[in-house]
């Protein structure tokens, strides 16, 4: 788990770039932001993906009901309580409102509305069809009239395509982690500073991957997690490891639902001569594991979990790998198919443990008993 | 619950328009019934396109069987017989002569068995896997369907803001291959109305797939006619008749009545035109009873505006508000922007009329954000003039019910009356609560 040292770094790193004159924009939303548009405006993306904890969740409920899910009513509570080590919450210039979920809408909507930030929208369409991507395009080009409002100067097709292959290098670089033989906490960290800093993680000094096999993963219970993501402080994963487990493979946003999402060379080099909205259009489409359209969700969830685990058989020589669906208590992504998630998963015979969970301190010990009971199956 | 008789055994229109509501839907479970037209759930008042489609739209608790006495069968025959009016005025008769309390016994069915079979869907919800977390109402939809898929030939998904919902939608995959799905976009921008007029146009191409209909633009204006009728007397009773010092029957039975127009207002009873008949003899009656001052004084109770309902609610509570010496009112549809018209015109095009009817609900009437919504709430209680506004914080729903902060404080800067919250997770739990909840904001009134 990160320490209280990167919270510090963090701190300086969006300090110095705000020195630089570049804006913070932040925001809940799990995916879809076309995070491409604000760096080409010259601006920082601040992804917020921060656990929570009781007192959190208390202070979130004084702005939405206690049946909310524990991330938004945390990442409220954490405007509202501004622990010491978040204080770069205070440099946020922008906050997008987006549509990822309805908590993400309301609990958006309440940052800007009761902790004074200036607000951008940027909905998307929950229909993956032809007109759902005619939306998505309009909803670009107003988010990044927007941008350009803010900056007060245009953004050049060409800022926007650099900006398309930085990040898509990025992308592919930290997907490569997927693999490593290095523990699934470990491989969470990296994740979740990459997501912080973005392509410039690539860049910084203390970011290597110790690709020497810290763990001999046959020797563990492997499992792949899934659902919902672990969010930075949670210690989700450490208890999993404590139990005897290794998550061997992140199938979450915060992991390689984000960073597999990338484009081929050779199809954005031939992209590059259109207009950079027909990319960022294609992206969305492309992003087919988000837990946010419907109506083929379940199906396409199902299908990657059989295709990570075939590979990893393959790739790894392992047999048996459990599946971990976690589902941050009252997720409306993640909970209503948990059920015919495991239905249809168990009739593939694979070990699946639904657990369902807050930020609470007293669902710990239940925690730890029902996953460890899990890994002993495997 | 005696407290209705009275006043509803002569509204012929409502003994009508109920009779409808619980009996006509159980009929579509035998296929012959549907005289080979087929049978689409819908949900929220979006039953216009299946109407035009030839094919009938179903709120799917109206496929279940109710436990309902027999002497509302009996007045159906009867009705056949000889009419409608013949055996309302029969029955004020008899009335006079009810040593059996017959009557008490229908009207009370009416509602409870509406509301029991609610909390049993619920129940099948929960045994179906739908957890605990998720709202009244879409645990008792999916046990519905859990219940009833096997009758429908498809289901029409309007996606809505909620991702709970959605989520719902999807899951109905599990009972049926048939999901029609329209897509609104969440704002208007751009050419977000044209984009909008498409995705009717698919929905209507796949209707009429499914169907074997054409559906042509008269069709859909005959529609759009007889629905915008519905909605204007449905405007008229919340916001004149609501508003009158004199009610056509006691308040209770008022609240009732708007009860019971806003869940069948989501299928029309499976049938519209029938649907609008009852509708306009209802207001027919109300207006001639207030005329002859047949009903209830009612210039001295404060006016409770209470929202949202629809995803669940405590229907005892216009009994208590009654009793405490109020009038609760319900106007939800309205709030949400689905009793605006649709356009008609000779020579426009009614399939993006219908586009501007879902896209001005989803960003003014339910908006895009708690914001608008809230705007909403403020706009209809000032409109309807109420004395007092009741917010149901329905649990496990993160979407409509959990905007009270934000309400809160626009009713305490725009209106200026008194507003509570109520908690709600199934009917007839914590009636107590409720009451003691009522009690305290009713005291504001004194
Ligand atoms: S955890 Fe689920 S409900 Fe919460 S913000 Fe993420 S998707 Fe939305
Ligand atoms: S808006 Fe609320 S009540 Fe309606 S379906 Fe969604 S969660 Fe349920």
């Amino acid at each position: 788990m990160v320490d209280l040292e990167f919270f510090l770094e963090y701190y300086e790193f969006l300090k110095q770039e705000k020195e630089k004159g570049k804006k913070i924009i932040a925001y809940m939303s799990h995916d879809n932001i076309p995070e491409e548009l604000i760096d080409a405006a010259g601006f920082i993306p601040l992804r917020l993906i921060f656990s929570g904890n009781d007192e959190l969740m208390d202070k979130g409920a004084d702005y939405l009901p206690t049946s909310t899910c524990s991330f938004a009513l945390s990442t409220i509570g954490l405007f509202s309580v501004k622990p010491n080590k978040y204080r770069f919450l205070d440099l946020i210039d922008y906050f997008i409102v987006s549509n990822h979920c309805v908590s993400d809408i309301c609990s958006s909507e309440i940052i800007c509305k009761y902790f004074d930030i200036p607000r951008i929208d940027f909905y998307v369409p929950y229909i993956l069809s032809e007109n759902g991507l005619k939306y998505y395009r309009i909803e670009l080009i107003e988010f990044k009239k927007k941008l350009e409002e803010i900056r007060g100067s245009s953004i050049s097709n060409e800022d926007i395509i650099n900006s398309i292959e930085k990040y898509n290098r990025f992308r592919r670089n930290i997907s490569k982690i997927k693999y490593y033989d290095i523990s699934g906490s470990d491989k969470l960290e990296l994740y979740q500073k990459a997501l912080l800093y973005g392509p410039k993680i690539l860049e910084l000094r203390n970011f290597n991957v110790n690709n020497a096999g810290q763990i001999n993963i046959n020797n563990k219970k492997n499992v792949i997690l899934t659902g919902c993501s672990i969010f930075l402080g949670d210690d989700l994963i450490e208890i999993i490891e404590k139990g005897g487990g290794n998550v061997i493979f992140l199938d979450t946003w915060v992991g390689d639902v984000y960073f597999s999402q990338t484009l081929e060379d050779n199809w954005l080099d031939q992209q590059k001569k259109n207009n950079p909205f027909d990319i960022l259009t294609e992206m969305f489409k492309r992003n087919t594991y988000t837990d946010h359209v419907v109506p083929n969700f379940i199906e396409y969830k199902i299908k990657k979990i059989v295709s990570i685990i075939n590979n990893l058989k393959e790739k790894l020589g392992i047999s048996n790998i459990g599946v971990i669906n976690h589902i941050i208590k009252f997720c409306d992504h993640m909970s209503l198919p948990r059920e015919q998630l495991k239905e249809k998963l168990q009739a593939k015979n694979y070990f699946v443990l639904n657990i369902e969970r807050d930020y609470s301190r007293a669902s710990h010990g239940q925690l730890s008993t029902r996953i460890e009971a899990f890994l002993e199956m495997i | 619950m005696s407290l209705m008789t009275d006043d509803v055994i002569n509204f012929t229109s409502m003994l009508r328009m109920s009779y409808d509501f619980l009996h006509s839907g159980r009929k579509f479970n035998i296929k012959s019934n549907r005289k080979g037209k087929k049978l689409i759930s819908v949900v929220f008042p979006f039953s216009d396109l299946v109407f035009a489609a030839k094919a009938i739209p179903i709120f799917p608790i109206r496929l279940e069987k109710f436990k309902v006495n027999t002497y509302l069968e009996a007045l159906n025959s009867a009705s056949g017989l000889f009419g409608w009016k013949a055996v309302s005025n029969f029955l004020g008769f008899i009335r006079k002569f009810d040593f059996l309390k017959v009557f008490d016994g229908i009207i009370d069915d009416v509602i409870n068995s509406l509301n029991y079979k609610y909390n049993n869907m619920y129940d099948l919800g929960i045994e179906e896997g739908v957890s605990n977390d998720f709202c009244y109402g879409i645990k008792a939809l999916y046990g519905m369907h859990s219940s009833r898929h096997n009758n429908l030939d498809a289901n029409l998904n309007v996606i809505i803001r909620c991702s709970a919902f959605n989520k719902y939608y999807e899951s109905l995959k599990r009972f049926s291959d048939n999901l029609i799905w329209l897509d609104i976009p969440p704002r208007n921008i751009g050419n977000a109305l044209e984009i909008c007029t498409g995705n009717v146009k698919e929905t209507i191409s796949q209707l009429e797939k499914l169907t074997g209909n054409s559906i042509t633009d008269n069709d859909l204006r005959k529609q759009f006619r007889i629905s915008n009728e519905c909605r204007e007397l449905y405007k008229e009773i919340i916001y004149e008749i609501s508003n009158s010092n004199f009610y056509p029957c006691n308040p209770a039975t008022f609240s009732e009545i708007l009860a019971l127009l806003s869940i069948s207002f989501q299928d029309f009873n499976s049938n519209a035109e029938t649907y609008l008949k009852n509708f306009r003899n209802l207001v027919k009656e109300m207006k001639e009873r207030i005329r002859k001052k047949i009903g209830m004084d009612v210039s001295n109770r404060p006016r409770i505006l209470l929202t949202p309902r629809f995803g669940g609610w405590e229907p005892e509570s216009h009994n208590l508000i009654y009793k405490m010496g109020g009038r609760l009112l319900y106007a939800d549809w309205e709030i949400l922007g689905a009793l605006e018209n649709i356009e008609v015109y000779a020579y426009s095009d009614p399939i993006e009329a219908y586009a501007k009817f879902l896209m001005d609900i989803t960003t003014k009437g339910v908006g895009c954000d708690n914001n608008a919504l809230t705007d909403s709430y403020i706009r209809v209680a000032r409109k309807m003039d109420v004395d007092g506004l009741i917010f149901i914080e329905l649990f496990g729903c993160h979407s409509i019910s959990n905007c009270y902060t934000m309400l809160r404080q626009k009713v305490r800067k725009e209106l200026e009356i008194p507003t509570t919250a109520l908690t709600f997770n199934k009917i007839g739990e914590n009636i107590e609560q409720v009451k003691t909840r009522l009690g305290a904001f009713m005291e504001m009134f004194n």
